[in-house]
């Protein structure tokens, strides 16, 4: 099934928390030379959820028998701007049996980052979510296992967010 | 039979303790089996048959520090891995040495501005005797830098000077 399907689907099984749809497109040219009205983008098609129901939504991709997304291939986030209110929530779907692929975003506020984790639907969220957590401080209530999985476990801050400060010292060691 | 058999008397030789040590030491320097990143790679190249870090005495690599003199760095030091190379290296029995090799351990490399978990070269753990440069450097490189320290080593002096004459 092509996106449009995937998406057809999702709205006829009114799959819980979906908000909308982003599809790549062209650069539209503005009126003045060299100025665009809009910038177009690349990439996938995605939908967007609201990330409170991620669970719901994950466990109708997964277990509904057109879509049959069995696997979480990637959970991540993006912070693309220092002044932006929102972090990107990232995820990859696949389905080897349905041969398809489906890429899911949600917008979580700065002020109040925490979603539930989807480790009941997929496991292979609990490494994913360890990360995301210590790189984005977001927490993921209800991951079983919720301790660093790169950084010391006495790390301050969150290096891939854009208001990073980065540190002076760590155990008496520069880091000039 | 070898070169210098049947070549000699029945003789004796004279030489200064220093001289014989260094010798001893130099010519026999075992590495750690110790690697933390691509560097490792070069580093492995340099200990096979191509390169063959043994003619020089230093193709021992020891999986203890208790039976290493020689500590290789061989790769990108984070904060984490520092404290354990400095355990690592405190571990090592006197006299040992350390090579920092290629451009992470000698000071941060790629990772210089932004990594924020890179330590910004190993010297800030452990005192280092060598630096090699390269990303990685080749194995031809890390011979260089072994060469270097035995130089170093041959410069060394364990004997006790006489007291100055007043």
């Amino acid at each position: 099934m092509d996106f449009q399907g995937i998406h057809d689907r999702l709205r006829a099984v009114r799959a819980p928390g979906l908000l909308g749809v982003d599809e790549p497109r062209a650069a539209v040219p503005g009126a003045k030379h060299g100025e665009t009205k809009d910038a177009g983008r690349g990439g996938d098609p995605f939908v967007l959820i609201d990330p409170q129901r991620i669970v719901e939504f994950l466990h109708v991709c997964r277990d509904e028998d057109r879509l049959r997304f069995e696997l979480l291939v990637d959970l991540t986030a993006t912070d693309p701007k220092a002044e932006e209110p929102n972090l990107w929530i990232n995820l990859n779907l696949l389905s080897v049996e349905r041969r398809q692929r489906l890429a899911v975003k949600a917008l979580l506020p700065k002020s109040a980052l925490s979603m539930p984790s989807s480790t009941p639907i997929y496991r292979a969220a609990q490494w994913h979510e360890r990360e995301c957590a210590e790189m984005y401080g977001i927490t993921f209530v209800g991951h079983p296992d919720p301790r660093h999985i790169l950084l010391p476990d006495d790390w301050i801050g969150y290096p891939l967010r854009k208001d990073y400060v980065f540190p002076k010292e760590y155990h008496g060691i520069s880091c000039e | 039979m070898g070169l210098i058999e049947h070549q000699f008397e029945e003789n004796v030789l004279t030489t200064r303790v220093d001289w014989l040590l260094n010798w001893a030491r130099l010519n026999s320097i075992w590495p750690m089996t110790f690697g933390l990143a691509c560097c490792a790679i070069e580093m492995m190249a340099v200990g096979a048959a191509h390169h063959d870090i043994d003619r020089f005495g230093a193709g021992a690599f020891r999986a203890s520090p208790r039976q290493a003199d020689l500590m290789i760095v061989a790769g990108t030091v984070n904060f984490k891995m520092g404290e354990r190379v400095k355990r690592l290296y405190d571990q090592m029995p006197s006299p040992k040495y350390v090579i920092a090799m290629g451009a992470c351990a000698t000071g941060g490399g790629p990772y210089f501005k932004f990594g924020y978990t890179v330590m910004k070269g190993v010297d800030r753990c452990v005192p280092v005797d060598v630096y090699i440069a390269g990303c990685p450097p080749r194995p031809e490189a890390l011979l260089e830098g072994l060469m270097k320290l035995q130089e170093k080593i041959r410069r060394s002096s364990v004997v006790r000077k006489p007291a100055r004459m007043a």
